[in-house]
């Protein structure tokens, strides 16, 4: 089928998981399906929103949750959004300044390696600072509707700490958390890359974890259109998400992460040095024993595009737990709305990929590699566990 | 009622004279910052009734998770304007100009004041001759573009290789491709 319409106006953040809709543009792959399609390079979340319910925009890399935060009126003007595909999973870490990184190593008996030992020596530093009279710890993310946000507290909570009680818990922007750390007005934050490696190169901070490592199934940003746009022009729809995943598969083939990195920086959609960029755009798959790799992430492997709605579930549920959601909604029925996997499947197959056949899953009911059964063969798995190996199976 | 706002940019220039403007329309300017300030502490302190950003701070997401905190917080105006002003809020995110405002702020002086906010960026605008970003966007995909024609002539190359060899320059020199662009079609007289 004929795409509807082809000249297509995009929106990304400059961020490193940016990479998979630089790659379908810059390789031509877009313009394999027919596309004629403009990347705009946005400045702040609130500004791809805006574009995004103001028309202005066709699609745009959004974070996980802000389709269903679209949906429900919460962010901005009340606009239902969904997606078919996932950008990435991983690729945020928590980094904190030298200060507080010397002071949760002398309470870390067991070291800073593992997230729930870290945690547990960040809870005793906030003990030791509430007894000496000293203001919270400041802790930033990058906007209210994030996997940061939620990544950040559920790790602080698995260390015993009340982000509300015990933190001051705000948004900066990524390209401004480095500065804040270094001037002593932040304590840390979770961010994505290339934000964690810039401040690890530049001596400013140290990186605890990455996302993989306080939950190993952790979507990232999504590729979200309008929903009256999804029903108005199908046949695009599919020819973009086929440009993508084809991207996305090229980002996970050996060698390319460096090139990605280069084409980034080169086509100018972000301000920092190539190297740094590479760095934060490891392969998990990369990473030999004792060697983290925070902030790595993956754009294909293990089904890492299948928009599972139990990911989206799973962020939706730690919203409700910490009062950011309405307690009376029906989150399933919306987040049936937002995520939807049987466009991703079309897409997929005429890729000729192996898809999952099920919408759901139990998150965090692998801590070793496992294997999936997929609609054309079986499709190699990662783990999923969560850091404190809990079980998620829904609200 | 006075409307107190808070004006945040990061063009001196252009923020005077939106001050001006704001007092003139009698409005009170309470503070104007850019994002060297803690942007959530300001607002904590100060409790605007509205704040005036240009749209391409990246800072805007700092007031939106300050907006989700409480009632007596400035909400970004796409939430307020719908049934008022359905266009507003367009015109406004393409002059560059972003709103955020408590809701008890009635709707009519909301419009005045983010019309007076437009019409300062937008003479701001004129007089530097500055481009909007997405004519930036496009303004840099020609220059690219034209700059590979001048390699391919050059060099007597095609297309594949004339971009090759402007991403590898770029890369060596430590510079954009559209800056390496505007360089040489600068020094080709062909800007």
């Amino acid at each position: 089928m004929k795409p509807e319409i082809t000249r297509l106006t995009l929106g990304v953040l400059p961020l490193n998981d940016a990479a998979p809709l630089v790659v379908a543009l810059e390789h031509g792959l877009f313009a394999a399906e027919g596309l004629e399609v403009t990347l705009s390079v946005e400045t702040s979340w609130a500004g791809l929103r805006d574009a995004m319910q103001l028309g202005l925009l066709d699609g745009a890399q959004l974070l996980a949750l802000m389709p269903l935060a679209s949906t429900l009126g919460l962010d901005g003007r009340k606009t239902p959004m969904l997606s078919a595909l996932t950008l990435n999973t991983g690729g945020n870490a928590i980094t904190v300044s030298q200060a507080l990184y010397r002071h949760m190593e002398a309470n870390a008996p067991r070291g800073l390696a593992d997230p729930v030992d870290s945690a547990r020596a960040l809870a005793a530093v906030v003990e030791q600072r509430r007894q000496q009279g000293e203001p919270p710890l400041r802790f930033a993310n990058v906007y209210p509707f994030s996997s940061h946000r939620y990544l950040l507290r559920y790790w602080m909570a698995a260390g015993g700490v009340d982000p509300d009680a015990d933190m001051a818990l705000r948004v900066v922007p990524p390209p401004l958390v480095a500065s804040r750390l270094q001037a002593g007005e932040l304590d840390g934050y979770c961010v994505g890359e290339p934000w964690n490696s810039l401040a690890e190169h530049q001596g400013i901070g140290r990186v605890i974890c990455g996302s993989l490592d306080i939950w190993g199934g952790s979507q990232e940003k999504v590729f979200g259109v309008r929903e009256a746009w999804a029903e108005q022009y199908p046949a695009t729809h599919q020819a973009v998400l086929r440009a993508l995943l084809r991207a996305c598969l090229w980002l996970d083939a050996p060698g390319n992460r460096p090139k990605a990195a280069r084409l980034m920086c080169e086509g100018g959609y972000l301000d920092v040095p190539p190297h740094v960029v590479e760095q934060g755009m490891r392969d998990p798959a990369e990473r030999t024993s004792g060697d983290g790799l925070p902030g790595a992430t993956r754009f294909h492997r293990h089904a890492a595009n299948f928009p599972w709605r139990s990911q989206t579930m799973w962020y939706a549920a730690q919203m409700r737990r910490w009062g950011h959601l309405d307690e009376a909604l029906d989150l399933s029925a919306a987040v049936e709305r937002c995520v939807r996997p049987a466009l991703y499947r079309q897409a997929a197959e005429a890729v000729g990929l192996s898809v999952p056949v099920e919408d759901t899953r139990v998150e965090g009911a692998h801590a070793q590699d496992w294997t999936l059964a997929g609609s054309h063969g079986d499709i190699d798995m990662a783990p999923d566990a969560f850091m404190d190996g809990a079980r998620f199976s829904g609200a | 009622m006075t409307i107190r706002v808070l004006i945040v940019d990061a063009k001196p220039e252009r923020s005077q004279e939106l001050e001006q403007a704001m007092g003139d329309a009698g409005f009170e300017v309470v503070a104007t910052v850019d994002e060297q300030q803690d942007l959530h502490a300001v607002v904590e302190r100060l409790a605007p009734d509205a704040v005036i950003i240009d749209s391409a701070l990246p800072s805007r997401d700092t007031l939106e998770h300050v907006g989700q905190l409480g009632r007596r917080y400035p909400k970004p105006m796409i939430m307020l304007a719908e049934q008022e002003s359905p266009d507003l809020t367009r015109i406004a995110a393409k002059a560059g100009v972003s709103a955020y405002v408590v809701d008890h702020v009635q709707p009519a002086l909301m419009r005045s004041m983010v019309n007076v906010a437009i019409a300062s960026f937008e003479s701001h605008r004129a007089l530097k001759g500055e481009l909007t970003r997405t004519q930036e966007t496009l303004a840099q995909r020609r220059s690219i573009d034209r700059a590979k024609a001048l390699v391919m002539e050059l060099r007597s190359i095609g297309e594949e290789a004339a971009y090759q060899y402007l991403r590898t320059t770029a890369m060596n020199r430590r510079m954009t491709i559209h800056e390496l662009a505007q360089e040489l079609l600068t020094a080709a007289g062909k800007r």
